[in-house]
């Protein structure tokens, strides 16, 4: 009498473990993107161009910034394109370093870096 | 163009960016400092923003009307934003950066209808919106942490060897968010209306062209419906991320060297 009924419970359970880890899984790959349901739920491809582009901003923006910093210390000291392509290194490195932290934390919770 | 004599104007994608003097104004003959239509849109969002705030908050009704709903909804939307992102702490700042979200949303919406003019599509006023982001920053860095703010670029538990130019890098990369967070915004606004106006200029053509091209104008026709509705998320999404970026940025200053 009981024992189908084990069975019954025991293969519920089951699945309700399976459903929640589930149900888990979709919230952790969601949580940190759309936590406020904006306008972010309709489409996933506004989504994606909207990540590349900050990836893009980022990335030539920090190489945009290094070269005129580097211009300019060429410009002050007179040794012209030594500090340049040092500095179009750097911000090459600095574009690398902001990209990473975008992607290992998304939208950087509370506590930074 | 063996149609229709098209007007120059009607299919240059580049000339709903023109701004023009309404109003000529050079005080002290040193400046112009003309009220031009983008500044005329920048006054009505300004209204617009204050009047929904003001008269969606009037009431008070406890089931809320639309006004209120949206009034409501879009404070509680920012302010959320900003505890998730920079903590309770940050929650002094949430004026400003409702404003800054208010002030975007509004203009790249208003910026979405015909013969309007999108304010955030001239780098300037982007470039100066994120200026305030980060001179708020690092003024509030500097008076909250003194020089305890610098640790902001001198991560720990870095080789002494490394440290010179991990703090370089940093520093580099500090400095290119103003310019990534106000490019992000303009390219966004700028290259989506671009590309409706290109589209519409194709119909232009097509009709022109008349015969079997013409048939095949409905074709942008649709390309331009999907489009608007890519740039009416774009639009809503771009105000969102600014806003979302401020925090994090605001959230540096909070706790820096973390």
């Amino acid at each position: 009498m009981t024992a189908p009924e084990d069975g019954d419970d025991a293969a519920q359970r089951a699945r309700l473990k399976d459903l929640s880890s589930a149900l888990d899984a979709q919230r952790k790959a969601s949580a940190p993107r759309s936590e406020p349901a904006g306008a972010s739920s309709p489409s996933g491809i506004g989504q994606a161009v909207n990540l590349g582009f900050r990836v893009m901003t980022e990335f030539v923006a920090s190489v945009v910034v290094g070269a005129v910093i580097g211009w300019a210390i060429d410009h002050w000291l007179g040794s012209s394109p030594v500090a340049l392509i040092l500095f179009i290194g750097l911000g090459t490195a600095a574009g690398f370093w902001s990209v990473y932290r975008m992607a290992a934390k998304p939208s950087g919770p509370p506590g930074g870096r | 163009m063996r149609g229709w004599d098209v007007p120059e104007n009607a299919i240059d994608p580049i000339h709903q960016f023109n701004v023009e003097r309404l109003i000529n104004l050079h005080p002290l003959g040193l400046m112009d400092a003309s009220f031009t239509n983008a500044s005329l849109l920048m006054v009505i969002i300004l209204g617009l923003v204050t009047l929904l705030m003001i008269v969606g908050t009037s009431r008070r009704s406890l089931v809320p009307g639309r006004l209120q709903a949206a009034a409501e909804m879009s404070y509680e939307f920012v302010a959320d934003t900003v505890r998730s992102t920079a903590g309770q702490d940050g929650m002094i700042f949430f004026p400003f950066v409702f404003s800054l979200f208010m002030f975007v949303f509004f203009a790249n919406i208003l910026g979405l209808l015909p013969f309007s003019y999108t304010v955030t599509s001239q780098i300037v006023v982007t470039f100066a919106l994120a200026m305030m982001v980060m001179s708020t920053v690092i003024l509030y860095g500097f008076v909250r942490h003194g020089f305890h703010f610098l640790k902001l670029f001198v991560p720990s538990g870095v080789s002494p060897v490394l440290l010179p130019f991990i703090v370089l890098i940093e520093v580099i990369s500090f400095a290119a968010r103003p310019i990534s967070l106000s490019v992000r915004l303009f390219a966004n606004m700028l290259a989506g209306h671009i590309t409706l106006k290109v589209f519409g200029g194709f119909i232009v053509l097509l009709l022109g062209a008349g015969g079997v091209a013409a048939l095949l104008a409905p074709l942008p026709l649709i390309g331009i419906i999907l489009l608007t509705a890519l740039e009416l998320l774009v639009a809503v999404l771009q105000a969102y991320v600014f806003a979302i970026l401020t925090c994090v940025y605001l959230n540096d200053a909070i706790h820096p060297g973390h």
